[in-house]
């Protein structure tokens, strides 16, 4: 069991979702699929760029094509009614899903240097902070009197 | 540039922030549920992001020594950018045409503030983008200094998911927004 969870992990050796140490003097990885592993690292180098390097044009018309059909997903949502409290939450998640999908494989940043990862990482959370004491301000600030 | 875009990230959160605060707070129209129209800016969110695909692409050709088709698709990540401008700019028309400017309501200045400035990071980009078709056109941009292609392609990929944020945020959970409670006492 842990051998196959390995596997489906495996990125280099360090496990997928650890970035690796020195990016930017490495080669980029050999597999860019979402989660790795030797069966479905098989069906990722038929689709991408021998599997090696840098991910062809076949890997990036896919993430495109996801980008693509999320969007249509939310206009989608948007049509619907009847998904009340669930309708915001849904829609930020895609939202999330798209954004994490142009920062990790368009901009590379999956396979970037360590160091570039903590600093937007690190301005993302300092963002989202202000962000939520604004809003958690607004909300609850006049209640103190 | 991951720097730069760290501190972009806190400035368009402080943006998207103002405009959650003020959001569904404006007494008089037009409001976002009569103003916004949904399928066409989807269409030009589509573009925006087709636009990252053409960079990647763009940068993967110029990685493989590819001149042509590296400038190729460079010329249309300049194309696609340029079509989102127009959509913006004829948005900006039609709201002014309809009555929405940033003096009219706290809706039209958050709008227009958020909006405007992440146009005015889409012109740069696009101007950008068309030095670097220029240079790739005439082979000062190569494989051996694609970097200048990756870093202009960070800024564009950047560019690209604020407006994944934006398009969330004000067009898809404002689009029902209209008048606050009360707002009906104040015109009588």
């Amino acid at each position: 069991m842990a051998n196959l969870w390995q596997k489906l992990t495996y990125h280099r050796g360090n496990g997928w979702w650890n970035l690796p140490h020195t990016a930017s003097q490495e080669p980029d990885p050999p597999f860019e699929g979402p989660i790795g592993g030797a069966w479905l690292s098989n069906i990722w180098r038929t689709i991408t760029h021998g599997g090696v390097s840098h991910a062809g044009p076949g890997f990036y018309w896919l993430v495109g094509l996801f980008l693509g059909v999320i969007t249509l997903l939310e206009v989608w949502l948007f049509t619907l009614k009847g998904l009340g409290g669930l309708y915001i939450p849904i829609l930020l998640g895609l939202s999330a899903l798209k954004f994490v999908g142009v920062v990790a494989f368009f901009m590379h940043l999956r396979f970037d240097g360590r160091l570039f990862t903590y600093i937007f990482t690190a301005s993302m959370g300092i963002g989202i902070g202000m962000f939520t004491l604004v809003l958690l301000l607004q909300q609850f600030g006049n209640q103190v009197r | 540039m991951w720097t730069f875009l760290g501190s972009d990230v806190m400035f368009f959160g402080a943006f998207i922030a103002t405009y959650l605060v003020y959001r569904g707070r404006s007494l008089n129209g037009p409001y976002p549920s009569e103003i916004l129209n949904i399928p066409v800016t989807s269409v030009s969110t589509f573009v925006l992001l087709m636009s990252s695909l053409a960079m990647v692409l763009g940068l993967y050709y110029l990685r493989e020594g590819q001149k042509n088709k590296a400038t190729l698709w460079i010329l249309v990540v300049v194309l696609l950018g340029s079509v989102f401008m127009g959509f913006q700019f004829v948005e900006f028309r039609e709201f002014a045409h309809e009555g929405l400017t940033p003096r009219t309501n706290i809706f039209g200045t958050t709008f227009f503030i958020l909006t405007g400035i992440h146009g005015a990071h889409v012109t740069i980009g696009v101007i950008w983008m068309a030095f670097l078709a220029y240079s790739s056109h005439r082979g000062k941009l190569r494989a051996d200094n694609s970097l200048d292609l990756e870093i202009a392609g960070l800024y564009w990929h950047f560019v690209d998911i604020v407006w994944i944020v934006i398009f969330t945020v004000i067009y898809l959970i404002s689009a029902n927004d209209g008048p606050p409670p009360g707002a009906e006492l104040l015109h009588g």
